[in-house]
């Protein structure tokens, strides 16, 4: 996460900009409120605090110092008083890398509807245009087709802090109607949306993916405490004790799937583009899919069960086998 | 501690980087090199009077890349009442080009989305850029409770090994070489190209760019790029390019997505089937048919999608696109047998 980033000199020195030119006005903060407003550790603040302490420009002819109260910062407090006659005392521009990044950051942000409104989106898009006066155009364009409205609903509830109900088609292509679930977060990965929600049913934490979702509503029923309290981490897929380890082999054009899945090691290289890595599927027979779309980028090396399920499920699309739908796939 | 002079103070990049940049700022007849390396804290006390300086001049250059990464540009001039004699150029930072238009401020909640915005690169290739981006912009904010947006957790993907070296390669104006593979053929070919823009459509990465050897506006799916992407060198120079004007990139943007606009698919899709759901042919009332039609970029990433449903959709047209779907469920059975 961009919040736990470990700053290296040209972040260290780009921080030392950024918290002078929201000092030098003189306002006093607390080391705690920078800490929260930069996002980052109370050392990197204070570090940072103290080496715009050591400015010195005195051979350059200008007399002057950033004034920091040594004590007051042991307490916690930092303001800085400036003393030169000339000196940095403004908020530096974004450079046009950040600032396309940032613009393509927040239309992605954008695209997902019911999280922002949109006039609040734009608005930032012209103040990041207005910094950037380099004259250099855009680096990254992000264009997001039509994204699934059932989130709208989702996000109201999630708001009020209620359940939903709506119907979900699971991957065994069965459709449950007016399943009730407690959402917990969304996940936007690139063009698919997840919620993690709590499942009453399961009583645990699932992964649902807002396209297969019909007539979600929210309810008048408030997310239970077990829901509120339920840990779960950043994967969409939790490992199981009964995973099968699969070996797959992937070409440049399928290594998104070294993301998707995430590779109990690191990936090895069979030679200049192909990658062999191993990931724990729970059940082999939904990987047909998953491998078959490729059209041959993606190959399971082992296991043979594995193999063959990738195998059936081509062959049943080609009309050349009877189907093998797994029974307790989810 | 409660003094400079108790602290275990070494002065590292990061002053040094802040010294120069204060000095430079504030120079407004500008410095030369030599009074740079003489006075500025960090060089001062390494330079050698009627010495050698080049390990500290080749520090300053360093230095002054590392500026430019950030977005702070240290301009070179030969002032007015000297001859062009490079030996006194003067440097110096430009007050307009480093600041930023006063009175503008960011709520908390606009930081919050912002955040936002930068976290959604996070682990991702630009998220170094995102993340020092929002470190500035958090001088303009207010301080107080963060209006945090709790509950979402974007992220835009960036798998391909590429997209580093591309942006950069856009940023710096650089001509870059790569090998690409033909979808068509799956030939492998080294392509140059003047790299314009990154774009990602429909959750696949592109580069559109001038591609020097057909000597047109050309797309390049990043997943298909087989090689490190290298700077076009000319000699130990790095070739750079003029880039076109905005206008010039968006109408190339246009006439490529015109082009996806005229091509159909027309698909025939098993009633109720999970495909069914996933074109959203259950939101219509009182369907007649079980056809669908759809505008697609790219034949190759549709015929890929279409392959989830293995049987649940027919290609009725176009033709290719029902044989790319079909060649490719082949080359599977092939390859596990």
């Amino acid at each position: 996460m961009a919040d736990e980033q470990k700053l290296d000199d040209t972040d260290r020195f780009n921080l030392m900009l950024a918290l002078t030119g929201l000092l030098i006005d003189g306002q006093e903060y607390t080391v705690d409120e920078l800490v929260d407003h930069f996002k980052t550790s109370k050392k990197e603040i204070v570090k940072a605090v103290r080496m715009i302490s050591y400015t010195d420009l005195a051979k350059s002819n200008q007399d002057g110092s950033y004034g920091v109260d040594y004590d007051e910062l042991r307490e916690g407090f930092v303001s800085i008083r400036n003393t030169f006659s000339q000196a940095v005392d403004e908020v530096p521009r974004l450079s046009s890398r950040q600032a396309s990044a940032l613009a393509a950051g927040l239309v992605y942000l954008g695209s997902l509807p019911g999280l922002v409104d949109n006039s609040e989106i734009e608005e930032l898009q012209r103040i990041l245009a207005v910094d950037d006066q380099s004259g250099k155009n855009k680096t990254v364009l992000i264009e997001i087709g039509p994204r699934d409205t059932g989130l709208i609903a989702i996000r109201e509830a999630m708001a009020q802090g209620v359940s939903i109900t709506c119907d979900y088609l699971n991957l065994k292509g069965e459709t449950t109607i007016g399943r009730t679930i407690e959402p917990l977060r969304i996940d936007s990965q690139g063009e698919v949306i997840y919620l993690r929600a709590w499942c009453p049913v399961n009583n645990g934490v699932r992964s649902f993916r807002v396209d297969r979702m019909r007539n979600a509503k929210p309810t008048n029923q408030p997310i239970s405490p077990e829901a509120l309290n339920a840990e779960y981490d950043d994967e969409i897929y939790t490992a199981n004790d009964s995973d099968t380890v699969v070996t797959l082999e992937v070409d440049p054009e399928a290594y998104s799937l070294i993301f998707d899945f995430k590779p109990l090691e690191e990936p090895e290289s069979v030679d200049k583009t192909v990658r062999r890595f191993k990931i724990n599927v729970g059940d082999v027979r939904n990987l047909g899919r998953v491998i078959a779309r490729f059209g041959g980028a993606a190959r399971v090396i082992s296991p043979e069960i594995a193999r063959q399920s990738v195998r059936d499920f081509a062959l049943n699309a080609l009309g050349e086998r009877s189907s093998t739908t797994p029974k307790d796939a989810e | 501690m409660s003094s400079k002079a108790d602290d275990d103070f070494a002065l590292g990049k990061p002053e040094r980087l802040f010294n120069l940049t204060c000095t430079l700022l504030y120079a407004t007849e500008g410095l030369t090199k030599k009074a740079i390396l003489q006075t500025v804290r960090g060089y001062d006390e390494e330079y050698k009077e009627g010495g050698n300086n080049a390990t500290l001049e080749r520090k300053f250059e360093r230095d002054k890349e590392s500026l430019r990464e950030v977005g702070i540009r240290i301009e070179a001039e030969i002032p007015a009442h000297e001859d062009e004699n490079n030996q006194v150029s003067v440097y110096k930072i430009k007050r307009e080009s480093f600041s930023w238009p006063s009175n503008i401020k960011l709520t908390p909640k606009q930081l919050a989305l912002l955040n936002l915005a930068a976290q959604a690169w996070a682990g991702g290739s630009l998220s170094v850029e995102a993340s020092r981006g929002i470190t500035k912009l958090r001088a303009i904010g207010v301080v107080g409770q963060s209006s945090d947006i709790i509950g979402i957790s974007p992220k835009i993907h960036t798998y391909e090994p590429c997209f580093k070296d591309l942006e950069f390669a856009i940023s710096e104006s650089q001509v870059v070489n790569f090998d690409y593979r033909n979808p068509e053929t799956g030939e492998v070919k080294t392509r140059t190209l003047q790299p314009w823009v990154l774009r990602q459509i429909a959750g696949q990465w592109l580069v559109l760019g001038f591609d020097e050897f057909r000597n047109e506006a050309r797309n390049f799916m990043l997943r298909r790029i087989v090689s490190p992407v290298t700077p076009a060198k000319n000699g130990k120079e790095v070739t750079t390019f003029e880039v076109p004007s905005q206008d010039v990139i968006d109408s190339a943007i246009a006439s490529l997505n015109d082009h996806a606009k005229q091509q159909e698919a027309v698909l025939a899709i098993a009633p109720n089937s999970e495909a069914w759901f996933r074109y959203e042919l259950d939101l219509v009332a009182n369907r007649k048919d079980n056809i669908h039609r759809l505008n697609y970029h790219d034949v190759h990433v549709l015929a890929e999608q279409l392959r989830e449903y293995a049987d649940q959709i027919e290609v009725l047209e176009p033709k290719k696109l029902a044989e790319l779907v079909t060649a490719g469920f082949r080359r599977v059975v092939d390859l596990h047998g």
